[in-house]
């Protein structure tokens, strides 16, 4: 989207580049420059105990089964532990503070006076809180699945690397919501979203959990292990027959809407100032 | 170039602005106010960042709340400091100027060359942590102006710096506020929200003053203080026999009117309170009264502000 104005003359006398807002570019910057606040001592010690941690479970399990670890438990094990759990908990560090850290540091007031400031804080600040946390989630799970000594590597880890990126695609825009309603409980309220709407409506056999990311992903695993014909009868119930190219647009569309709705919300959102109120 | 037409902006049971109504042209205006009279709530209208609860506000003929096309001509610095401490200046400036949709390239170039122009060519690549709060305060300055805007929005823009820094920041904005016109050949404005009159006067601006959200004044610097000269001031006098002295002073030309507060309190009003005190000194001696205390009426800042809200409200006037 961009909207073009005249152009003008510069300060110091030649043709500048024509006035465009461009909402790629200044989401491309504000993800740069998210990116630059992840890279710091205390975010890598934590991206480093989000890799190490699922291969720590992994290698303490394997140790514990006497005779190996059977294929499937291990697979069913690291994507509850990293497509789940690290996605899960690196979304809660990286996206839910896109308001609350802004306002924290004085910079949103900075921002929301920008052509398209708002968007591209909340676009940007998804598409960098995206691609760290699908770094260190595709780097456990590729650590996790050695350290499990699982028969053909390199295709479970291409699979857990589809499955972690849908995962946050999708997880990210859910975190958006309570991240720009209430800025300062985004937290909370992103864990209460994720324990209601994940963890309980997922799990409910009904229509409420097609608009769940973990169906959607379960029944993508189901899929690509070919586990389909495998299930009891009961555990049917709990993913969706549809293949796999739909389970991938069911996350993409969600994540589109979800995101949409927060920026919508995000464009009227009004702080007071706190100095003079 | 700017007009609030009844503005009011409510905040739950809190009047940010009052019923405003206010055009402006280009050049350089003052908006003088204490803590809380709404300058920032006002200012926060004007950069688009609130909505009025009732009445307009136009910005380049079009509203500005969440406006890109008025926000990509509108450059502001806000009072409240910069806590973004990892980035370095050159970082935040360049980040800032992309975000007003330049590209990469020219966002350098436009940050380095407004970073160099604040003072801070030698500390742009320190972090903005290591800072003290005037260097802080100029980065917020380069990051206001280095997009090259048409309307430029201070608030308390001078707040923490020192004499020096202070002289230089108001120097360089009033230099911004004058050159505009002349090189780039278009109409600019500047407005710059303070609470010391000293600082706007040094920037030549033509002065609104606003009080309890509401704008109590306008008009140039020698016209605000001529409007106060001619408001009748109060001496408070503290003595033994107040109601006699009082005798006295209504006596006196220039006293408009007098009332007691408690048993050794009397309060004149006059517009010319040197001569009333001269008077009485004069009538003290004569009658040997004894005064314990004789205070002339606010001067300061916010004296002139409360005479300017009696004023405004047709009280004492």
């Amino acid at each position: 989207m961009s909207v073009s104005l005249s152009g003008h003359t510069d300060r110091s006398g030649h043709k500048d580049e024509p006035l465009r807002y461009s909402l790629l570019g200044s989401t491309l910057a504000v993800a740069g420059f998210q990116i630059g606040r992840l890279i710091s001592r205390q975010r890598l010690l934590l991206a480093g105990l989000g890799v190490i941690f699922p291969a720590a479970v992994m290698m303490a399990v394997r140790r514990t089964a006497a005779e190996g670890l059977d294929r499937d438990l291990a697979v069913t094990m690291i994507y509850a532990l990293v497509p789940e759990a690290v996605c899960m908990l690196g979304l809660l560090v990286t996206m839910c503070p896109v308001v609350a850290d802004e306002l924290e540091r004085g910079t949103w007031i900075h921002v929301s006076v920008r052509p398209g400031g708002r968007r591209a804080l909340l676009l940007g600040t998804y598409l960098a809180a995206v691609t760290w946390t699908s770094i260190v989630a595709i780097l456990a799970a590729f650590l996790a699945v050695l350290v499990a000594r699982v028969p053909q590597p390199l295709p479970l880890v291409g699979m857990l690397a589809a499955l972690v990126v849908l995962s946050t695609l999708g997880r990210a825009a859910l975190f958006a919501l309570p991240a720009v309603i209430l800025p300062k409980r985004a937290l909370v309220a992103s864990v209460a979203v994720a324990l209601v709407v994940e963890y309980l409506a997922g799990f409910i056999p009904a229509v409420v959990n097609q608009a769940t990311v973990s169906l959607r992903l379960r029944s993508l695993l189901v899929e690509w292990m070919g586990w389909r014909q495998k299930l009891p009868v009961e555990m049917q119930l709990l993913i969706d027959p549809q293949p796999a190219w739909v389970q991938i647009a069911a996350v993409i569309c969600l994540a589109a809407v979800l995101l949409g709705v927060a920026a919508k919300i995000l464009d009227f959102r009004q702080f007071p100032p706190s100095v003079e109120i | 170039m700017l007009s609030l037409t009844h503005v009011t902006k409510v905040f739950g049971s809190v009047i940010g602005v009052n019923d405003v109504t206010v055009e402006l042209g280009s050049g350089a205006h003052g908006l003088l106010g204490p803590n809380g009279a709404g300058k920032t709530t006002l200012l926060g209208l004007i950069t688009g960042q609130l909505r009025p609860t009732m009445g307009q506000v136009h910005v380049f003929g079009e509203r500005p709340f969440a406006n890109p096309r008025v926000l990509r001509r509108i450059g502001f610095c806000p009072a409240a400091d910069l806590l973004e401490r990892r980035a370095t200046p050159r970082e935040w400036v360049r980040y800032l100027v992309r975000l007003s949709g330049f590209g990469r390239d020219a966002a350098a170039e436009r940050a380095d060359r407004e970073l160099d122009r604040v003072g801070l060519g030698e500390a742009m690549d320190r972090p903005l942590s290591t800072l003290s709060k005037g260097l802080r305060q100029r980065a917020k300055l380069a990051g206001a102006m280095a997009h090259d805007p048409d309307l430029l929005v201070l608030d308390e823009p001078f707040d923490g710096l020192d004499p020096v820094a202070r002289h230089d920041l108001v120097g360089l904005v009033r230099h911004w506020a004058v050159s505009a016109d002349a090189v780039a050949g278009r109409p600019r404005t500047l407005i710059v929200a303070s609470h010391l009159l000293h600082e706007v006067e040094a920037l030549h601006a033509g002065l609104a003053v606003i009080l309890g959200g509401r704008l109590v004044a306008s008009g140039t610097a020698g016209e605000i203080r001529d409007m106060v000269d001619a408001m009748p001031s109060e001496v408070r006098i503290r003595c033994d026999a107040p109601r006699r002295l009082a005798e006295a002073v209504c006596a006196t030309p220039g006293a408009e009117s007098v009332r007691f507060e408690g048993e050794d309190l009397l309060v004149v009003a006059t517009r010319q309170p040197r001569v009333l005190a001269e008077r009485i000194a004069h009538v003290a001696v004569e009658n040997r009264f004894a005064i314990v205390e004789m205070a002339a009426g606010d001067r300061s800042l916010e004296g002139i502000f409360g005479r300017l809200v009696r004023l405004h409200r047709g009280v004492g006037s």
